[in-house]
């Protein structure tokens, strides 16, 4: 087997999403959301939303960009987020769904901004379609069956972390972790329209 | 092509007047924004366009809307332009509508959780930008365009809030 004939395989082993690629009406709280498999930004291996449900308590989904000024002001937040809960059990993936951010840039990104966690390419926006994902940044947060718990924003602070007075993901993510019902399971994320094919 | 942007903008300016870019950018709050920005249009078709600086299709978009509400006349319609920039990016917004020549008055929203305001000015906006609410004489939602729009959607959307055909 050749080695484009391999990668090949690879690749389109890596692009999978259980669902109609057509938008999807948003994915309602409790509900089934997608599966995927994506490939990782920075090498193309593929990350499946499955295995990182059966490893953990559950997965954060977050929808990122390179470009966006609103995405990129939560990126330090994004990485803090994801230090702290990752080691609580919750698994975070970041997606990039935009055509005009490729794989290597988006790699580059995650880098540069010290995402310990998986950053993955969803070409042609299929998983976002089937998520509905319309914003960068913008949550999904999954338990460990894949339903929806939390879907929205990180808080209402664009401009200043320290100034936060609504972390709706942070308490969203505490009450998965302690049982509880998530107080506000639903908020309006804001930032870039996702970039679409 | 050049020719006809510079006559559109003529014709905007005959239409709506001085460019409004000239003024400060005022500052609102969500509970002000029937009252001040729909209430306060009533009698006219008011179309308000949602947008911030730092939104590439709401900055590509705004010529359209000018070049749109060129078509029409102050006597029945007013553009209201609302930007949703936060307090670090709000300066750029007088900078941009005085660098565009557009001729509308712009709101700066003024609320410390933007869902908030996204809740006041229409529950069903889940808060994309750039956003259009075209609103009747009589200040009820006529349409509601989310995303970029071209010339002819703007001014169809007006035609059709008008009561005139599309």
């Amino acid at each position: 087997m050749t080695l484009a004939r391999t990668a090949a395989l690879i690749l389109g082993a890596a692009v999978t999403v259980a669902a109609a690629s057509a938008p999807a009406a948003d994915l309602a709280i409790g509900g089934a959301a997608p599966d995927f498999t994506l490939p990782a930004a920075s090498d193309g291996k593929p990350v499946a939303r499955r295995e990182l449900l059966s490893k953990n308590k559950g997965v954060a989904i977050l929808f990122i960009a390179t470009k966006c000024p609103v995405s990129n002001a939560y990126n330090e937040r994004m990485a803090a987020l994801a230090k702290e809960y990752t080691a609580k059990g919750i698994a975070f993936v970041g997606i990039n769904s935009n055509k005009t951010e490729p794989a290597a840039e988006t790699a580059d990104h995650a880098k540069k901004n010290g995402f310990a966690f998986f950053v993955v390419k969803d070409d042609g926006n299929k998983v976002a379609d089937a998520y509905g994902a319309q914003k960068t940044p913008e949550i999904f947060l999954l338990d460990a069956a894949g339903k929806l718990t939390y879907h929205g924003r990180i808080d209402e602070n664009q401009d200043d972390a320290k100034g936060v007075k609504s972390p709706d993901f942070r308490n969203a993510l505490d009450a998965f972790l302690a049982g509880k019902p998530v107080p506000v399971a639903q908020t309006k994320a804001f930032g870039c329209t996702i970039k679409r094919v | 092509m050049r020719t006809r942007r510079l006559s559109l903008l003529a014709a905007a300016l005959f239409v709506f007047g001085a460019p409004a870019a000239a003024e400060p950018v005022k500052l609102l709050r969500p509970e002000q924004y029937r009252p001040r920005i729909v209430e306060a249009k009533n009698g006219r078709v008011l179309v308000v366009n949602f947008w911030a600086t730092w939104c590439i299709p709401c900055r590509e978009e705004m010529p359209r809307l000018v070049a749109a509400a060129s078509g029409f006349t102050a006597k029945d319609v007013a553009v209201v332009l609302v930007a949703t920039d936060t307090p670090k990016t709000a300066v750029a917004v007088p900078k941009f509508l005085k660098e565009m020549k557009v001729p509308f008055v712009c709101w700066q929203v003024k609320s410390a959780d933007p869902q908030i305001f996204i809740d006041a000015a229409d529950r069903s906006w889940d808060g994309t930008l750039p956003y259009t609410i075209v609103y009747d004489r009589k200040g009820a939602a006529a349409a509601r365009l989310a995303g970029p729009q071209t010339e002819a959607a703007f001014a169809g959307a007006i035609r059709k809030a008008l009561g005139a055909p599309r």
